[in-house]
């Protein structure tokens, strides 16, 4: 189950329409709980840095993610998962989404329609890497 | 000992520690030693060829092994090593 609360679902879908029409990216950070439950506390709008058509591919830059990391420890939380943006597009994880993927992280797509935020789903990688689980997601 | 971050996924293998300290002189000596620590995660960091998978990148303080000397990079007791994801995909 992931909860992405008010404020980062709000920076996240911002900055999908943002992006439109090329796809964007980010890190999400937050808790989990014992039972493996996350809540999604902060997210992290980054720079897609795919050189090529970004319309339809994303990349994140290693260094944000070690920034984030870094930044998340100091404050005593986690980096929990990833986003990106399809634009005019469904939100499934994709085979190139899933190879690109690292097991384990929640991974929330969102289909951005025209411009606009139609709606998001999350996935989360095995970690043999062959097959990604729709994830319970909530977001206000 | 040089400081390993586990990254939130992989604490599930190490006794859900976010950090690990390790022996070893190098960054190769210090994620063997990990692994025979914990042989879980083995087949999280590493193919079947025993090379790091293709998700997985290594970082002494702010610097990324493959520009250094990979898993030769010397390490002190004051390193810190991060094990880091890489993330790309897209609708295509």
């Amino acid at each position: 189950m992931l909860t992405i609360e008010p404020q980062p679902i709000a920076a996240m879908i911002e900055h999908g329409r943002a992006c439109f029409p090329r796809e964007c990216c980010g890190i999400m950070l937050g808790n989990e709980a014992a039972d493996g439950a996350r809540t999604i506390t902060e997210a992290i709008a980054c720079r897609n840095v795919y050189e090529g058509d970004q319309k339809d591919r994303f990349q994140l830059d290693v260094k944000d993610i070690l920034d984030a990391e870094r930044s998340a420890r100091a404050r005593g939380i986690s980096l929990l998962g990833f986003f990106h943006s399809h634009p005019d597009e469904e939100a499934y994880f994709s085979a190139t989404d899933l190879k690109n993927s690292a097991p384990g992280y929640s991974n929330v797509v969102m289909s951005i329609r025209a411009g606009e935020f139609a709606y998001a789903k999350s996935f989360i990688a095995d970690f043999a890497q062959t097959h990604a689980e729709p994830e319970e997601l909530q977001y206000a | 000992m040089p400081k390993i971050l586990i990254p939130t996924p992989l604490r599930q293998f190490v006794d859900k520690k976010d950090t690990v300290d390790v022996a070893g002189a190098s960054v190769g000596e210090v994620l063997s030693a990990l692994t025979t620590q914990y042989p879980d995660l083995r087949k999280n960091l590493y193919s079947d060829e025993g090379k790091l998978r293709s998700f997985v990148n290594v970082y002494v303080n702010d610097e990324d092994i493959r520009y250094l000397a990979k898993d030769k990079t010397e390490v002190k007791d004051s390193d810190t090593i991060s094990i880091v994801p890489s993330i790309a995909g897209g609708g295509r």
